[in-house]
């Protein structure tokens, strides 16, 4: 693992989250939840590329992304999709990094 | 590209191709953007065009609202100073919001009409982006503009005309 490429891709998540906790003060409600889906995102896109992440996070990821962006268009359709993201993570719980059928995408 | 058809199918995009854009072509949309109309032909207007991947890098990082991984961000600002020498306090603070929102309409159909994909953002810390960009002080960002080529085609949102559009006077 390259230490400070994995800190540099860190320092700019927390930018991201630091700036986005400011501006929605002013912004549009809705952006908050979307913030901290895309946050959680960008999390584990930055797990898969340091080869520290699992194949229940890596579901996480494409089930959050596949509907993030209804944010912008229906705010009924968002908050279904956040719900499902939710009933993802219930499913998940009792899938650890060696289960699941694809198993782990750890290189540790 | 006819011009109904550039103003139809420009889309916002979010997802961008590690693709350089040629300088030509950055120069023509942001002059595209300057023969936009200003009030009392003010042209307040700046344009920074970022190309420098690690400055993009670090405009992504205090800008939530730029989405996907752009090749280049256009920050369009206004001389705030400026603005007030020549319009007062209605330059200051209309005009040159609206002078630039003009701009940037011309600058999203140009890109458009040359291929290129566009996000205009107000989702950023304007001081953090300020630092960055090494403004002065009387200049202040009003917009950000993720541009670069895309595999992304949104389909088109419903455009509502009920109750937007009158005619002769408000109805309703």
């Amino acid at each position: 693992m390259d230490r400070e490429a994995f800190e540099r891709k860190v320092f700019d998540l927390v930018g991201y989250m630091a700036t986005s906790g400011r501006n929605l003060i002013d912004e549009t409600p809705l952006y908050g939840p979307f913030r901290l889906v895309d946050a959680a995102s960008r999390l584990i896109e930055i797990l898969e590329q340091e080869g520290i992440g699992s194949s229940r996070l890596s579901t996480l990821r494409e089930h959050i992304d596949a509907g993030k962006y209804s944010v912008m268009v229906d705010a009924e359709e968002f908050k279904n999709h956040l719900d499902a993201v939710v009933d993802a993570v219930v499913d998940h719980m009792d899938s650890g990094m060696s289960e699941g059928g694809e198993g782990s995408r750890t290189s540790m | 590209m006819e011009l109904y058809e550039a103003i139809r199918g420009r889309r916002s995009v979010r997802r961008f191709l590690p693709e350089s854009i040629d300088r030509s072509v950055l120069d023509r949309i942001v002059e595209a953007a300057i023969w936009a109309p200003s009030g009392g032909n003010a042209q307040t207007w700046r344009f920074v065009v970022v190309t420098e991947p690690e400055r993009v890098a670090k405009l992504r990082t205090v800008s939530p609202g730029l989405l996907g991984d752009p090749p280049v961000v256009i920050a369009i600002c206004q001389d705030l100073g400026e603005a007030r020498a020549k319009g007062s306090t209605l330059g200051e603070t209309f005009l040159a919001p609206v002078d630039a929102a003009m701009a940037t309409q011309n600058l999203l159909l140009a890109a458009h009409a040359e291929g290129l994909g566009t996000c205009a953002i107000a989702s950023f810390h304007g001081r953090a982006v300020g630092r960055l960009l090494e403004l002065p002080e009387r200049v202040e960002t009003v917009l950000l503009v993720s541009v670069g080529r895309t595999d992304e085609s949104p389909n088109p949102l419903p455009r509502r005309t009920e109750g937007v559009i009158h005619y002769e006077a408000f109805h309703g």
